[in-house]
């Protein structure tokens, strides 16, 4: 079974091809040009580096969030797009699950954290038990204050691996909070990458076996709508008085 | 194909710049086999305006049900297509890249070229869609929420800007006294309604003219004036009538858009007008070129309403004459949200 994944919820562009569990080939872009420049040029030269045509493909996949509400917009666009011309399947996954990946074989648990600006992180825990199908998730997605956050990690009393496009910027913080517990994998294993896309994606496709209707997933309201809720509360709570 | 012959040129045209998802599939530039329009005007409401990134996640949600609904209604698959068309700005850049990314896809997976346009441009063709033989050179007044342009169209995708607005545009003055107003928004059709029942007359706002002989707009200091008008009343304790408000400044809005068309009429000495944008379907407006137009031997042209407010069926329309030149876009196009006319 062939397939290509997409994942464009971080800065770097994350394309890949997939057969079955097999990585074929995958494209990773960190520079400063937008998604929408690169994105279809580099699904191009990597299918035709591949030798694989568009046609030959099973199924696609794409990383649904959290992260860059643009970012997450633009991927799935790209694949529900490629997925309804083509008549595939289409199947998504979390970017905290996929980055579990990046951590497969770790001992410590392993803390995917992602920028999401306001001080704050989409974040997840997740453990690799040895010779397990995928990582057990210990704590679901949330956007977390940081500091809330590594105060609850350093209450666990465990080792932690973290990974994601917030780890190497954080690295002093992280540190300074939970000495040395925390493990923080470089950029190169640590930043999304179409490996763990494929990983995931290849995962998610074995549970379910059929595509699905995929709808971002933003973890946040927009700053309008909670605003908007703050202010409907205080007219609610006056009411009462 | 069953639907279409194989020298037909067939395109799909895709909209998602600011509030509305559309796409529409046109034949051979003049036969519009489909036009599926998704509003969020009524999910924008409670905000008085459109947010930009609610404006972004509702685009995400409707766009592939959108192009599909056309698609099926066109009874045409992808492969049946010569072209994707979609718009690439000005607008909401988060809403305008959910078109881009997806279009880009879909012509990328069905192997037929982009072409990428230019919402403006877009507005002005809508009257190439009903109207089968327009001789250039053209005049066209482009009046929406965000733009307010005298443009010169000397061909096929030839323009000149004569005159654009210094501060706010024609619609946006008008959207933000219906929210003074408490009129909600959008304002324009608002105002519009509530005028009816106004006297024009009433008030006498100012009317901008900026230099003699400039084409160029200013609203801003007309909608200072309403506000004014409103707060030294308040300040007296009294309360002004909102029909006779709102007619009053329509009129004075509409006034200023037909003196500067007519200047624009008599320096360029065109004889077809086309009237464009979302306040295109302004029914003062219409009326009043009309029979100033009329007296002058000039040739009104606009849109039916549907195709004046922003729609998939002008993008096709646009993309139709691109196609024409074979003027394609690279896989590369990335959404503009300034981007100019010219
Ligand atoms: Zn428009």
């Amino acid at each position: 079974m062939k397939y290509l994944t997409i994942d464009t919820t971080t800065k770097v562009t994350a394309v890949a091809l997939g057969e079955d569990k097999r990585l074929v080939g995958e494209g990773f872009l960190n520079t400063t040009k937008t998604h929408s420049e690169r994105i279809i040029p580099m699904l191009d030269q990597l299918l035709k580096a591949a030798d694989w045509t568009l046609q030959e493909l099973n199924m696609i996949g794409v990383v649904r969030g959290p992260g860059s509400f643009t970012g997450i917009r633009i991927g799935i666009a790209t694949a529900q797009g490629l997925a309804q011309v083509l008549k595939l399947p289409l199947i998504a996954v979390v970017s905290l699950d996929a980055l579990a990946w990046a951590g497969k074989g770790r001992m410590e648990d392993v803390v995917p954290i992602l920028d999401a600006r306001k001080n704050e992180w989409y974040t997840a825990r997740y453990n690799w038990t040895r010779g397990a199908e995928k990582a057990a998730c210990l704590t679901s997605p949330q956007a977390m204050p940081i500091d809330k956050w590594l105060e609850y990690l350093k209450r666990l009393d465990r080792s932690i691996c973290f990974v994601g496009d917030a780890a190497e910027k954080a690295k002093g913080r992280i540190e300074e909070v939970l000495g040395e517990r925390a493990v923080i994998l470089p950029e190169y294993i640590s930043l999304p990458r179409g490996a763990y896309a494929v990983s995931a994606v290849w995962q998610r496709w074995q549970e379910t076996g059929e595509g699905e209707r995929v709808e971002p997933y933003y973890i946040r309201f927009s700053e309008a709508e909670v605003n908007w809720a703050k202010k409907e509360e205080a007219r609610r709570s006056e009411g009462h008085e | 194909m069953t639907e279409s012959q194989k020298s037909d040129v067939v395109i799909l045209g895709i909209e998602t710049s600011c509030d509305e998802t559309s796409a529409a599939v046109l034949l051979n530039g003049r036969d519009l086999r489909s036009h599926v329009i998704s509003s969020q005007i009524t999910t924008h409401q409670k905000y008085g305006g459109v947010v930009p990134e609610i404006a972004s996640r509702e685009h995400s949600l409707h766009f592939q049900p959108v192009v599909q609904q056309a698609l099926d209604e066109a009874r045409l698959s992808f492969r049946d297509l010569s072209a994707i068309a979609v718009t690439y700005g000005p607008g909401l850049v988060g809403s305008l890249l959910v078109g881009v990314s997806g279009a880009k896809a879909m012509a990328y997976a069905a192997g037929v070229p982009l072409i990428g346009i230019n919402h403006l441009e877009a507005h002005i063709y809508a009257n190439f869609l009903e109207h089968q033989d327009l001789k250039f050179p053209l005049l066209a007044l482009l009046v929406s929420g965000g733009h307010t342009h005298l443009i010169l169209l000397e061909a096929h995708g030839q323009y000149k800007v004569l005159g654009h607005t210094r501060d706010d545009a024609a619609g946006e003055a008008l959207d933000k006294v219906a929210r003074t107003l408490g009129l909600g928004y959008p304002g324009g059709p608002q105002i519009q309604r509530i005028a009816q029942e106004g006297n024009a007359q009433a008030f006498n706002f100012p009317r901008a003219m900026l230099e003699p002989g400039s084409l160029d707009f200013s609203f801003s200091g007309m909608k200072s004036a309403v506000l004014n008008a409103l707060n030294s009343a308040r300040m007296r304790g009294e309360t002004l009538s909102v029909p006779d408000i709102a007619a009053s400044f329509q009129q004075a809005v509409v006034d200023v858009l037909v003196r500067k068309t007519l200047h624009a009429i008599k320096e360029t000495r065109v004889k077809t007008l086309l009237l464009a944008g979302g306040v295109a379907a302004n029914r003062l407006l219409r009326e009043t070129l009309d029979q100033k137009l009329a007296e002058k031997g000039v040739c009104l042209v606009y849109p039916s309403p549907v195709f004046c407010t922003d729609n998939g069926a002008m993008i096709a329309t646009a993309g139709y004459y691109h196609y024409l030149k074979g003027d394609f876009a690279p896989w590369t196009l990335n959404a503009i949200p300034g981007l100019g006319l010219v």
